[in-house]
Order: C-alpha cells, then sequence, then structure tokens
C-alpha cells in the first residue's frame, strides 16, 4: 500500500505536536552538539536538521539496558515481568537504519521470539525521514539502499523544497495519517513524488565512498585462516564503539542485580564481541581470546555470517563506525582488503 | 507483554534433592512448580537448560536426566564459578529458575538399529548419562545394538554416578561398562590408565556403531586419534561443544561459531559437522 500526501515544512512541529498527543514520540533531539533520540513531549524539542543520529534508533525497540523482570526469591519465588510499552511513535529514522531494523528483525523473531523487541515493534510505527545530505562515511549504496529509500518505514516523510512527501506505507502509516489527516493533503503528491526522485538522484551521485560487494562474502570466507586480519586487529583497540553504534549487532549480556535482600532485577544490557570477556568461559579457555580473533569475527559478521544466517547483510552502510573508531578502522578499506588479500 | 511465552523468563522450580557426586560435582534433581508446566515439560537426550539462582544469574547446563524420567529434571553440575557456587550452596528445598529446554540433541533416531560406544571423562559424562539412560530403558533398548560404556576420571573420588557406573548398567542386557581412573589408589580394583589408551586397549570394532563422546578438550583429543586408528569415520562420532551462553536463544551472541550458533544449531555435533566448522571454539 503507498498513497502519497504533502506535508508543509512549516505545519512539522504542530505536527509532532500533535502526535505527542495521541503517542509516545521518541525523536531526535541536539543535546551538548549530538543527535540522539529521545522521548519528547511535543515538536518544538525535536532537531529536523541533522545528518544521522550517533546512537542508531535500534535502542528504542532493544535498549541499551532493560530489565527483563523483577524477581523476590526472599520469600517464595515471585518473578514479575515489566508492562508494555503504549503506542508510540518513532520519529525521524533514516533510511539506513530502517534497513537495520530489517536486519534485527530475524534475529528477535522466528522461534524463541523476544517478547521485549516484540512488543515495541507491534506498538510502534515508524515514521522515516529521507536525507539530504550525504556524510563522508555514508555507503548505503553498496548494500543497494538509498538516501531516500522508504523501505521499513510506516510513513516515510522525505524533504523536497518547502514541503515534505509523506508516503503511506502501511496500516500503522495510514492510522497515523488519518488521526492527523488535516495536515497531510493530498494536492502536489504527485509533484511532490518528482522531486523525491530527482533528490534521490542527486543525493546518490554525491556518495564520495564507492564500495562494491561482490565476491566479498566467499571471498571473506575464504581468509578465516589467513595472516590478513592481524592488520586491523593490531590497530584495533577493543573498545568496541563500533559495535554499540552498529544499528544491527544484538549481542548482549544478563545479569541480575541484587538488592542484598534476595530481592532485585534481571537485566539485559547491550555486549560486544569486541570484548575479551565476551566469550570467556569459567574455565579459563577462550575461543576467541586474541583480538585478532575478535576483530574477524565482528567483520566476518557483518560481511558473511550474518548474510548465511538470515539472508540479509549484517551492515547497511551507515558509517558510523567509520566515524567513531578512535583509531580510523575503516570497513570499506577492510572490504577492500580483503579482494585484494591473497 | 504479548501472551505469548516469554523465553527468557524462567519457569520457577524446587530442587528436590541434592545427590553429591564427586568433591565438586552434585546432581541436583528439581521440579517444576508449575504443574501445567511440568506436564508440558519435553526435553530429548543432549539438550540444555539455563539454571538461574535469583541474585547469581544464570547459566547453561546440559540435563543429565533422561527423558523417559517425567517426574523431575536432573542437572549434574561441578562447582567451578559464580553461579555453580551459588548452586552448590543451596539445599532441597531451595527455589531455582529454569527455562529450556534448549539445542538439538543426539541423533538416536539415526542410532537405531546401531550398536554405541559411549566415551566420557570427568563431568563430560553428564551429558552422555542422558542418552545412555534414554537408550537403556525398557521401552526403548530393542532398538539399539550393543552399548558400551568407557568411563574415566582422574581419581575413584572423581567418577560421577558411581551407583550407575559401578553397579547399575552393567546389569542392562548387552551392555558393557568399562572404568578406569588416572592413577592407581588402594580401594580401587578395576583398571588404571587414561580414557585415549584404555579405549585402545579396549579396541571397540566400527562396524554398524556410532561412538558419542563428551570430556575435555584434551581426552577428546587423543580418543578422537584412537577412533582413527580403530577405523571409526568422521560421520559415526558425535560429540557436544561448550561455549558461553546468555540467552541461549540465538540472540545474545556470543556463542556463535562461524555462523552457527551452539546453542540452537548444537551442541551435539559429529565429528563431520565439526570439521566444517571454523576452528574458533
Amino acid at each position: 500500500m503507498t498513497a502519497a500526501r504533502v506535508l508543509a515544512g512549516g505545519r512539522m512541529v504542530p505536527l509532532l505536536d500533535r502526535i505527542a498527543q495521541k503517542y509516545r514520540l521518541t525523536a531526535p533531539v541536539k543535546e551538548d552538539g549530538v543527535v540522539l533520540y529521545r522521548r519528547v513531549d511535543g515538536g518544538r524539542e525535536v532537531c529536523l536538521d541533522f545528518g544521522l543520529p550517533l546512537v542508531p534508533p535500534k535502542a528504542h525497540f532493544f535498549p541499551q539496558t532493560e530489565r527483563l523482570f523483577s524477581y523476590n526469591a526472599a520469600d517464595g519465588l515471585e518473578l514479575k515481568e515489566p508492562p508494555g510499552i503504549t503506542a508510540s511513535v518513532l520519529f525521524g529514522v533514516r533510511p539506513c537504519d530502517l534497513r537495520g531494523f530489517a536486519a534485527l528483525d530475524p534475529v528477535f523473531g522466528g522461534r524463541f521470539a523476544d517478547v521485549y523487541y516484540q512488543d515495541k515493534r507491534e506498538h510502534t510505527t515508524v515514521v522515516g525521514l529521507g536525507c539530504t545530505a550525504v556524510r563522508p562515511e555514508c555507503f548505503c549504496t553498496a548494500y543497494g539502499g538509498s538516501p531516500v529509500d522508504e523501505q521499513g518505514a510506516d510513513l516515510m516523510l522525505t524533504r523536497v523544497g518547502e514541503s515534505y512527501l509523506a508516503e503511506i506505507l502501511t496500516p500503522k502509516g495510514e492510522q497515523l495519517v488519518r488521526r492527523s489527516a488535516e495536515f497531510f493533503p493530498p494536492e502536489g503528491a504527485g509533484e511532490a513524488e518528482r522531486a523525491k526522485a530527482a533528490l534521490g538522484r542527486e543525493l546518490e551521485a554525491r556518495f564520495t565512498r564507492r564500495v562494491d560487494l561482490a565476491g566479498v562474502k566467499e571471498k571473506a570466507n575464504t581468509l578465516f585462516e589467513s595472516s590478513y586480519w592481524g592488520k586491523p586487529a593490531h590497530r584495533c583497540l577493543g573498545c568496541g564503539i563500533c559495535t554499540y553504534l552498529c544499528p544491527t549487532c544484538h549481542c548482549f549480556d544478563i545479569v541480575d542485580e541484587d538488592r542484598g535482600d534476595r530481592t532485585g532485577a534481571r537485566w539485559r544490557c547491550w555486549d560486544s564481541c569486541m570484548f575479551r570477556d565476551f566469550t570467556l568461559h569459567t574455565s579459563g579457555h577462550n575461543p576467541r581470546g586474541s583480538k585478532m580473533e575478535r576483530v574477524r569475527n565482528r567483520f566476518l559478521h557483518k560481511l558473511s555470517y550474518h548474510l548465511d544466517r538470515y539472508g540479509l547483510p549484517g551492515c547497511v552502510g551507515c558509517g558510523r563506525c567509520i566515524a567513531a573508531c578512535p583509531v580510523n578502522i575503516d570497513i570499506t578499506r577492510v572490504i577492500a582488503e580483503i579482494k585484494e588479500a591473497g | 507483554m504479548s501472551g505469548e511465552r516469554n523465553p527468557l523468563l524462567p519457569y520457577r522450580a524446587t530442587i528436590r534433592e541434592i545427590i553429591p557426586e564427586t568433591g565438586d560435582v552434585k546432581t541436583f534433581r528439581i521440579t517444576l512448580d508449575n504443574p501445567q508446566a511440568a506436564a508440558g515439560w519435553r526435553h530429548e537426550p543432549g539438550q540444555l537448560a539455563m539454571l538461574s539462582v535469583f541474585g547469581a544469574g544464570e547459566a547453561m547446563f546440559s540435563i543429565s536426566s533422561a527423558p523417559t524420567r517425567r517426574d523431575f529434571l536432573e542437572f549434574s553440575i561441578k562447582r567451578m564459578g559464580k553461579l555453580t557456587r551459588a548452586l552448590h550452596e543451596m539445599e532441597a528445598g531451595g527455589r531455582i529458575g529454569v527455562r529450556g529446554p534448549y539445542g538439538n540433541h543426539f541423533p538416536y533416531e539415526k542410532f537405531q538399529g546401531k550398536s554405541l560406544l559411549f566415551v566420557g571423562g570427568g563431568i563430560g559424562m553428564a551429558p552422555l548419562r542422558s542418552l545412555i539412560d534414554f537408550v537403556l530403558a525398557a521401552e526403548n533398548r530393542p532398538r539399539y545394538g550393543r552399548v558400551e560404556i568407557l568411563y574415566g576420571a582422574r581419581s575413584y573420588d572423581d567418577l560421577c554416578f558411581k551407583a550407575q557406573l559401578l553397579d547399575g548398567w552393567h546389569h542392562k542386557p548387552d551392555t558393557v561398562v568399562y572404568s578406569t581412573i588416572d592413577r592407581a589408589e588402594a580401594r580401587w580394583t578395576g583398571h588404571v590408565g587414561f580414557v585415549p589408551a584404555y579405549l585402545e586397549q579396549v579396541a571397540p570394532r566400527p562396524e554398524n556403531k556410532c561412538a558419542v563422546l563428551c570430556g575435555p578438550p584434551v581426552m577428546i583429543r587423543f580418543v578422537l586419534e584412537a577412533l582413527k586408528k580403530l577405523g571409526f569415520a568422521d560421520g559415526q562420532i558425535y560429540s557436544t561443544l561448550e561455549l558461553r551462553m546468555k540467552c541461549g536463544v540465538g540472540k545474545c551472541g556470543r556463542c556463535n561459531i562461524g555462523a552457527k550458533f551452539v546453542c540452537l544449531d548444537g551442541p551435539v555435533f559429529s565429528m563431520a559437522e565439526i570439521g566444517e566448522l571454523p576452528p574458533e571454539f
């Protein structure tokens, strides 16, 4: 289902006010110069002029720390799950991050579906926001993405001139528009759609990173025992920022926090395959005890394992890991080097 | 939350009995508190479950009782780290959490019509015991040929499941038990020596037989060499892989070997399958 409407640029803030009245709204906010997704109460708090928020919006469905349940083991044994979320809108998701959701859905779905993720996914309407600029780290086009790709959104907004093209893509998107119908006149939608197509072509021409993934997965698999991995591993500090900021990374730890009286809560927290303790056995044995093994695992997960397991790439080309790495490890360079490695 | 069963929420369970096996291994016999959950529990030999001691955390263990026992679950657990220490400090009547069963299982369907050789070392007997008791259960015994069990530990005190090992299994039809300890002791009249050497001496024939191994990595390595010498092919040999796990349901990411997750795709692999995995376990 696709229906197109137009949202006047000046009506964005009042629209977000309206959404915040009807939904729990999460949107990009500028805090100390950094753009992050935050709960907001109205449109004035929302940052509309941004490149890519620092932390991917996966945190909305898969929070960095999340209570799984609380327990009381002092007197009998009681386990209490947290309540689910109310109807929510996640606003301002870039096309690469929309693809990130697609990469995470099969991880948290399938057999043993994760009720925490599913509950938030089910009760959230995702409003995408097309890009208006290309960052130096961007390479979504390598994965067939585009700065104006609407795939994965319930409602996609794309800035064209003084207004936004609004593409209604799912029943959830349709419901959101119906609840604020006066903001979305159909007039001029055809023209806005043509403008979006032109914007897409213009932005795609501006990408500075041209990454060719042809044959990379197959080649990477042959390099498991190669000494190549020593090269990125030599520089890597093992800080894990690449995994924390990755829209497709899903590793987590589970820990109990006890108040000391046999009551407390069980939490899950983002974890990282870049950490030595991640795979450390109680016996002291560690299958990925060296940094080389951990670096290799991360890149092979992105370029090969996720594809094998779910039929989807484990990278969306957002470039956050490139921008954030303190020692300039660059996945696009790794891809190029894999192709050349002997 | 949605009405579906939350896979990360454990069932409440009660420790019914604690059977000391060795100085640092205890078998915990538990039952699920919710009668519906207990009635609905179905595991296969070789499968795993997550045990919780609330406040200490959670860890994955093999279920060491056979599915033919419907009235309880058993876990034979060596005291090693934080969670296992907390478990070892508990008493009968204590409340824990259980979730599972997880993972694949020993392919007992494929084993039908074949003889079976079990080779275990130390606490490695825990996952094997579930399959041994399953195969030796009266209702299943006719489906399998001869059963040979070779089990070794460092000392007499370190042998788990002594009652079954020394005076149980060998009373079953067409079942032979070989046990050994690493160094001679006055009270031990059985064989003395390492498992791989004893295996070569016993020299089981490979025809129409599957071998199932579990034990410390160094034992596995030499047992594999011995089996090869005896003519066993990789496809006839099964073992289990253990990796650190947090979720048990293929999401937390730490038990991957290449694209496989040991919690979902394992823990049981044939040596032929292990040979195709990246060497990272």
